[in-house]
């Protein structure tokens, strides 16, 4: 089986790079992680590793030759056969050029392209269990240094070394050991403030996460809330009315799937709030499909499942697939398949309590919308005074992305919807 | 014709450490013009002036532009271990905003990250990085510009084919700067102290973490 291996896009944000190296010529055997070839972007330069073990088929590019990203880079026989063959073509080698000496197998990356397997990804690895089996290295020292290093108790690879190529001098040592020693006397002087006022915790690979992703949401997009109240009385009532009907066949019916719908035909309205924004391209991003996240407050912390489609299911559907996300959340059955490629977010957290929020864009997204609990309140119906029930709103958007007025315009469209659920099966 | 020499330059050498974030901070003991990997001398130098005052040119490993180096720069060279490949620019993120840090304790104002890895004083350039990948190791390149005068740029180094949309087309004069130009007196001593110890903290702290967590 031969697999085409094509140029990844290693993240810059650029689109093309320059053939700097090969490391191998048709007819070579390669296995997985070895060095293909030695890339150069504008700030980059690196070594390309295999992701498949085989025979290099064909090898595409000149040294100095530019490349987009997609282009391919080498095919890889996959099988011993066809592998044979190509071993017999070994000196019709496309490249003969040697500019430096190899450098070597880098990690895992990314591969564009449609045709291409994917190469093993380290994303989503549990990063503790990575680092289990991580050898610990050995660090470099002078003989006196290390002589030192045993003589105070030191661990002499816990020392940053100053010498060249960080080796471990005597002063290290030195340095170490007094601010070891200073650390220690210090935990001795104030043991009741450490041990009876606070208390630490290692932060889990989740929180770290949704640290790393808040915070990235924060300095990406330019963040603007608006909130709205919507009358909610005839969705009471229509819910009411199906939430028996759907029980008898084991669905739990919620406000949940009359929002997704809601919020979905509204995106179909306004594309702007289902799409992002490419910087580094100069262009918008516009999404044709409506995959809606479910922030879901669970005991490791927040988890964001995606709802896939959801302009294409029915109110009934809908309820089933949040009863599903629900259950796989509970039951920590959630994996990175279930909460990939959202285009919009939705955070019910009156579920729990309050009323208005500021929600932080799942970034890239352009927006998020956040209900709060259902409040109730007088309101006028002609000349009476009835009992008004309501969902509080809160939508941020990227305003990088959204004018104030088109929030305004669909914040509008999304409140008629759920103000009138009918409509949503009308249009 | 220019006689292109390997790079030699001691910083290379920290490729080979065996911690996890090395630096290796110093000062160049005379000029160098050191052109990036794919860089040619013919079209990135002004070969007359190069030829005439006798400048080593070197061709680093690492990717971007020709740059210059002098004893009024600070040549700065960070390599760390990774087991996972992240996109480059976390990586030119998380240490430009190191050197940022250190910049800052001694009172420079309105730094900024600039492009793809440079750091500038509002729009004008004090810093440009590069990025050589190896296995499992990562060696970050950059040039501080302490005090060097902006004009021995356009003697040995023309226009760049490439550069950062916020250059805009302007001359190595209107775009680079230096900190002294910009009124910071700041000893190179000191500063390449600071940078130092910097990233000796950083060796057991967060940059470690983050660029290999």
């Amino acid at each position: 089986m031969r697999y085409i291996f094509k140029f990844p896009d290693i993240g810059e944000g650029l689109d093309e790079g320059t053939i700097a190296e090969w490391y191998v010529v048709k007819g070579q055997q390669v296995s997985s992680g070895d060095a293909l070839v030695k890339m150069e972007t504008d700030k980059v330069v690196t070594d390309i590793p295999s992701p498949k073990t085989g025979v290099i088929a064909a090898v595409y590019g000149k040294i100095g030759e530019t490349i987009k990203v997609g282009d391919p880079l080498v095919e890889i026989e996959m099988e011993g056969i066809a592998g044979a063959a190509a071993v017999a073509e070994v000196q019709k080698v496309l490249v003969e050029e040697v500019v430096e000496e190899g450098a070597g197998v880098v990690g895992t990356l990314e591969v564009a392209g449609n045709n291409a397997y994917m190469p093993a990804s380290e994303e989503g690895v549990d990063a503790d269990a990575a680092h289990v089996s991580k050898p610990v290295k050995k660090a470099l020292a002078t003989p006196v240094a290390r002589a030192m290093a045993k003589e105070m108790g030191v661990d002499i690879n816990l020392v940053t070394g100053s010498g060249p190529a960080g080796r471990v001098m005597t002063a290290d040592i030195k340095k170490y050991f007094e601010s070891s020693k200073r650390m220690e006397d210090q935990a001795k002087q104030i043991p009741q403030l450490a041990e009876d006022r606070i208390s630490y915790k290692p932060l889990s690979q989740l929180r770290k996460t949704i640290a790393k992703n808040m915070v990235n949401s924060k300095h990406s997009a330019a963040h603007m809330t608006m909130h709205e109240e919507v009358e909610i009385s005839e969705l009471i009532r229509v819910r009411e009315k199906y939430k028996a009907i759907l029980a008898a066949e084991g669905i739990k019916l919620s406000f949940l799937p009359f929002i997704l719908k809601a919020v979905a035909l509204s995106l179909k309205k306004f594309p702007s709030l289902n799409s992002e924004i490419d910087m580094e391209n100069n262009r918008m991003v516009y999404k044709n499909y409506f995959n809606i996240g479910i922030a879901v407050d669970t005991e490791d912390g927040l988890l964001v499942p995606v709802i896939y489609d959801v302009d294409k299911l029915t109110i009934k559907q809908l309820a089933e697939k949040v009863t599903e996300i629900a259950d796989k959340a509970r039951d920590r059955k959630l994996s990175m398949n279930d909460m990939k490629d959202g285009t919009f977010t939705i955070t019910n957290y009156g579920s729990i309590g309050g009323i208005f929020a500021t929600p932080v864009i799942n970034y890239p997204q352009a927006g998020i919308l956040g209900i709060g609990r259902l409040i109730e309140k007088p309101i006028f119906r002609g000349e009476e005074v009835v009992k008004g029930r309501f969902f509080p709103l809160s939508l941020s958007v990227d305003h990088r992305i959204v004018d104030g007025g088109e929030v305004t315009r669909f914040v509008n469209t999304l409140t008629a919807y759920l103000n009138d659920p009918v409509s949503m099966i009308i249009e | 014709m220019i006689n292109i020499q390997k790079y030699t330059l001691p910083d290379l050498d920290i490729m080979d450490s065996a911690v996890a974030v090395s630096a290796y901070v110093w000062q160049p003991d005379r000029t160098y013009l050191v052109l990036g990997q794919s860089n040619k001398a013919e079209t990135s130098l002004d070969m007359n002036a190069v030829l005439a005052d006798q400048i080593t040119v070197m061709k680093r490993p690492s990717g971007g532009e020709t740059v210059i180096l002098t004893p009024n720069t600070i040549v700065i060279a960070v390599s760390f271990a990774t087991e996972t490949l992240k996109n480059p620019r976390a990586y030119f993120h998380t240490i430009n905003e190191s050197i940022m840090a250190v910049l800052a304790q001694h009172g420079v104002k309105n730094l900024l990250q600039k492009g793809i890895s440079d750091i500038a004083i509002g729009e004008k350039k004090i810093l440009g990085s590069s990025i050589y990948r190896k296995p499992k190791r990562v060696l970050y390149h950059a040039v501080l510009n302490m005090g060097e005068d902006v004009s021995i740029i356009a003697k040995y180094i023309r226009h760049p084919a490439k550069e950062p949309d916020y250059r805009q087309g302007r001359s190595h004069a209107e775009f680079v700067t230096s900190l002294h130009a910009e009124g910071y007196e700041i000893h190179i001593e000191h500063l390449m102290a600071d940078i130092r110890e910097r990233f000796a903290h950083e060796n057991n702290g967060a940059m470690a973490e983050l660029l290999n967590g």
